[in-house]
């Protein structure tokens, strides 16, 4: 059916139909806001008045960290934190003059903290005013039941249940494992995610995988009046937490604490490594002595603070990566390496010693003044002659030597997933020019010949070398992370593994590898080796002493004062034809390779191999050695060590 | 009337000023000033330049509702398809290479200035319309001049929706349903439109939308998934508005802005604030000033020359009914709440811009509606 009708009056009659749609709209709104401002004005003026939402962050559980065998090396304790609510404070002081003063002095007796460090605290702290600050850290109970029993009078204060950063072994594996503490500005600016008063990781895994670690904080809101004082939770817009995952090192829980063990028993300062050379992976990492990282996760210790930077073993520096030493002997491997790569020697190749030689016109001695007669490099690596190593740098030179050397990761960061690595050197005729603007002497070759000189290098990077000889072909980036875990309710819901990363090739001749070993073996193992004290029954030790002079070879006939004493290095690898384990020791003022360093290395093969260990004498449930541990005992270097 | 010529009106008539309805313009630039004024009394405490910088947006909105004034609207409809064609172009380009800003790529960054071609493309698409409708004076829609409208509008809403930016693709739906009220559409193509909606919807569920997007729809469809975000807001705002009573607590003495409590206070939910401050006396004050501004345009729209202009004002108030009923509706939770603000009155540039446009035109529909000026 079609009806005409005339357009124009359609659309007017269109319009008209909508216009007065839109009256009857606009009638019915504003009905409804008179009914909302006046039939219900006074419930929702209540409302305002007692109506606000305080976010409160809950914060995420960080992850757990674990050694290679699943044992827990850091988790977390339940602790209670006291918060302090700024503006209830002001609100109380309104009301009742001179509240403030009687809370300071309530919680001053409560918490035995003086008056004026709380002041200190509050003015110091950069929570926002219309956030909760924390005030105190680590309540005890009888101190939790006194706050509690006093929240009516002073509605300010509030007690928080917190997950608290708990390192269960004390100064274990501290340098690895770092420690957390609160986000700074700059943090903040580098991770928008953080807020203040958030805790971070600040050193070792806790920074390097502090995002994996973290989690993702959740948010509780609190319903309170106009006091600040809250009346319930808005639970329908709670978010929950979600958990950091866990981190599993590499670190093995038993040699590591025997090789930190070693170092507190002979109060020694230095560092040790212990690695894989067929993956890179960080079996055992010391630094001695240690600090205890549950003391720097605590927000309010200005004065362990002082204690920790003033003390002048600088415990806080990892000196397996941020030591820089000399190598000492240790360097002649590197040497012998380099010789066989660019053919200036082979396995046969003799040189003879005779205390002492000249070289670009100069006299350089053997350590062995009678000298050693004719070496060939078994030989010479046995018995560490400098002659023979002399008479290679000087085939060499300095920039093949520098060359090689950096292949093996000497003079660069070896990349290992650990904050502050330093690089070390390794010099050459270029860096002499542009570092130094000078011309590099020859004979300044001759001294890097047999680890002297210039050349600087650390734990990491010497067991780093040792690895690609143990393992014959490549030098591998070490690594401490060995999987990451992400847990839900106790299950185990994603994985991550980190897959060995081999940084260079390097292609020694079978036969030069074998003298290599064969040569190393020697050291250990045969009379007249000089480290015959890493020697173990069954096992084929194979390793390099290596002294560092602090002082001039003359007129050391007396006991020397602890920080002219030499350094002692021991770098090693068994067993000798399929290698597992590298270990590298260094001491600083530590006296003789052979007699200081090389006895933890076999104590850590004998471990690792299950041979002829005295397992009973370290004993971590002893409690004795565990206050030890967890106090972070510093060691009194400059006594002699008994008779190593 | 339609027996004319475009090309008889097209030279600018000499007009003498005082034939402008001051009572429309006034009425705008009044809503404008209360508007200034609830977005100072809800910012100046948190010192930022919200206040300043409405005052600069209104003054450009007011240059630009000169000049769509000044000029004849027919030199606009003509020029229509050419400043459609040229909006379509940046909304093509903003899907191919726009910047993604809050999840959206809806904005041209020109240096340190920035807007949404989505917000002027609203006036184009009305501008063509109205065009279209100049040479189609059937008292009912035929399919195929049907299916024109639905590509008129269709293309930028598609355009719009991949950005993606639901809210302002939706308020494009004004404009559809006045071209085809206006129009006039039988049932069958009802049915059709239907048919269209259910089977896009579901297909574009499943096909096209992120996981945000459908979290987006959830939540407006039911406020309580998200109670810090709707159903906070609309609690915080009827609190607002209820605790004003009938006289309101005074300008700058609302509390529920000011504590924070009231999220978005100066650009959705201004109106809390003003509901807030003013009581109910300024509710109905605001309420009747665009009622007064509607009810003159529907006049504008039926004394107008052509029936281009009829549609063409129509088109653009209905732009301001579904913008205030919305809005206003949603302060009180009768509807759920949407980032869509209140015309004239919300703190805002694209927006501000885009209604004094829509001013300026209706204005100059009413200015020429006499032939022999």
């Amino acid at each position: 059916m079609r009806v005409y009708r005339d357009e124009q009056k359609a659309t007017q009659l269109r319009i008209n139909i909508l216009m007065w749609g839109i009256v009857v709209t606009f009638f019915f709104l504003a009905g409804s806001f008179w009914y909302v401002q006046a039939v219900q004005a006074d419930r929702f003026r209540e409302l305002s008045e007692s109506n606000a939402l305080r976010a409160v962050p809950i914060r995420a559980k960080r992850g757990l960290i674990l050694d290679r065998n699943g044992k827990i090396l850091a988790d977390n304790q339940p602790a209670y934190t006291l918060m302090l609510m700024r503006p209830d404070v002001r609100q109380m002081e309104k009301s009742e003059p001179g509240h403030s003063a009687k809370l300071l002095q309530f919680l001053s007796e409560a918490l035995q903290i003086p008056v004026e460090e709380l002041e200190r605290r509050i003015g110091a702290s950069k929570v926002p005013i219309n956030q909760p600050m924390p005030l105190a850290e680590d309540l005890t109970m009888v101190q939790v039941a006194e706050v509690e029993s006093h929240t009516l009078e002073f509605p300010a204060i509030r007690i928080e249940p917190v997950q608290r950063r708990n390192y269960r072994y004390g100064t274990m594996a501290a340098h690895v494992l770092g420690y957390i503490g609160e986000a700074t500005e700059k943090d903040m600016e580098q991770d928008p995610t953080l807020k203040l008063a958030d805790l971070v990781g600040k050193k070792g895994v806790e920074l390097v995988y502090d995002k994996v670690l973290r989690g993702i904080d959740g948010t509780r809101y609190e319903v309170v009046d106009t006091h600040g004082r809250t009346l319930s939770e808005y639970s329908a817009a709670r978010r929950e937490p979600i958990a950091g995952r866990n981190v599993h090192l590499t670190l093995d829980f038993d040699l590591q604490r025997r090789a930190e063990q070693y170092f507190l028993d002979n109060e020694m300062v230095g560092a040790a490594v212990a690695l894989d050379p067929r993956n890179g992976e960080i079996l055992a990492m010391v630094s001695s002595p240690a600090f205890n990282p549950n003391v720097y996760s605590r927000r309010f210790t200005p004065d362990v603070w002082k204690t920790i930077l003033s003390n002048p073993f600088k415990i806080e520096v990892n000196r397996a990566i941020k030591g820089g030493y000399s190598p000492g002997s240790v360097f002649k491997i590197v040497m012998g390496m380099a010789g066989f790569e660019y053919g200036v020697i082979n396995p046969s190749t003799t040189f003879h010693c005779a205390g002492s030689a000249s070289f670009f016109g100069r006299r350089f001695r053997c350590w062995r003044a009678q000298g050693h007669g004719d070496m060939n490099f078994e030989r010479a690596i046995k018995v560490s002659c400098d002659i023979y190593f002399y008479n290679v740098g000087a085939l060499l030179g300095v920039d093949r030597i520098a060359e090689y050397a950096r292949k093996l990761t000497f003079g660069e960061r070896t990349k290992i997933d650990l904050e502050g690595e330093i690089s070390g050197l390794v010099p050459s005729t270029e860096w002499a020019e542009t570092k130094q603007n000078r011309k590099w002497y020859q004979s300044e070759t001759i001294s890097v010949a047999i680890g002297q000189g210039p050349l600087v290098v650390t734990v990491l990077q010497t067991a780093n070398m040792m690895a690609a000889i143990a393992n014959g072909n490549q030098v591998m980036r070490p690594h401490v992370l060995e999987e990451i875990h992400e847990v839900r309710d106790e299950k185990l819901i994603a994985r991550q593994v980190v897959e060995p990363e081999v940084l260079h090739e390097i292609s020694l001749e079978p036969d030069a590898l074998a003298a290599m070993r064969e040569g190393l073996w020697k050291v250990v193992n045969e009379l007249g080796g000089t480290g015959r004290n890493a020697r173990v029954e069954g096992l084929d030790v194979c390793g390099k002493t290596g002294t560092v002079q602090v002082i001039a070879q003359s007129g050391r006939k007396q006991e020397l004062p602890f920080k002219y004493k030499d350094h002692a290095w021991f770098a090693s690898f068994a067993p000798k034809d399929e290698p597992e384990m590298v270990v590298v020791v260094f001491v600083e003022h530590g006296g003789g390779g052979g007699s200081d360093a090389a006895p933890l290395a076999k104590e850590l093969f004998a471990a690792k191999f299950g041979q002829g260990s005295n397992l009973d004498r370290i004993d971590l449930s002893d409690p004795e050695t565990l206050r030890k541990l967890r106090e972070g005992a510093l060691p009194q270097p400059g006594q002699p060590t008994q008779g190593r | 009337m339609l027996a004319r010529t475009s090309s008889s009106v097209r030279s600018l008539p000499t007009r003498t000023l005082f034939r402008l309805d001051l009572n429309f313009i006034g009425t705008a630039l009044i809503l404008a000033a209360i508007g200034c004024m609830a977005v100072y009394s809800a910012t100046w405490f948190q010192g930022t330049p919200h206040f300043q910088r409405q005052i600069v947006w209104c003054m450009v909105g007011i240059a630009l509702m000169v000049l769509f004034i000044v000029l004849d609207y027919h030199v606009y409809l003509d020029a229509s398809m050419i400043l459609y064609g040229l909006c379509m172009a940046l909304l093509v380009y903003l899907v191919i290479w726009g910047k993604v800003t809050a999840n959206v790529r809806s904005w041209i960054h020109i240096g340190a200035f920035q807007f949404q071609p989505s917000e002027f493309m609203k006036i184009f698409t009305a501008l063509v319309l109205a065009k279209y409708f100049e040479s189609n004076d059937s008292p009912y829609l035929n399919f195929r001049s049907f299916m024109m409208i639905v590509l008129i509008i269709g293309a930028p809403v598609a355009l719009i929706i991949i950005q993606p930016d639901f809210g302002t693709a939706a308020s494009f739906f004004p404009l559809i349903a006045a071209a085809m009220y206006f129009g006039g559409i039988r049932a069958r193509y009802w049915l059709v439109a239907l048919l269209i909606v259910a089977i896009a919807i579901p297909s574009a569920w499943l096909l096209f939308l992120e996981p945000y997007q459908k979290e987006r729809i959830m939540i407006f469809l039911d406020p309580e998934r998200d109670p810090l975000g709707s159903g906070y807001q609309v609690t915080q705002a009827k609190i607002a508005i209820g605790s004003g009573g009938l006289f309101g607590k005074g300008f700058k003495e609302g509390t529920q802005a000011r504590l924070e409590y009231l999220p978005a206070k100066h650009t959705d939910f201004i109106f809390a604030v003003i509901g807030e401050e003013w009581g109910f006396v300024g509710v109905v004050v605001v309420l009747g000033l665009f009622l007064f501004l509607i009810l003159q345009a529907f006049f504008i729209s039926k004394q107008a020359r052509d029936r281009s202009g009829t549609f063409l004002v129509i088109a653009l108030i209905s732009f301001f009914v579904f913008h205030i009923i919305i809005n206003v509706a949603m302060q009180i939770g009768l509807l759920p709440t949407t980032g869509i603000p209140l015309p004239l009155i919300s703190y805002g540039g694209s927006s501000t811009m885009m209604f004094f446009i829509a001013i300026g035109l209706i204005a100059n529909v009413d200015f020429r509606k006499y032939v022999n000026a």
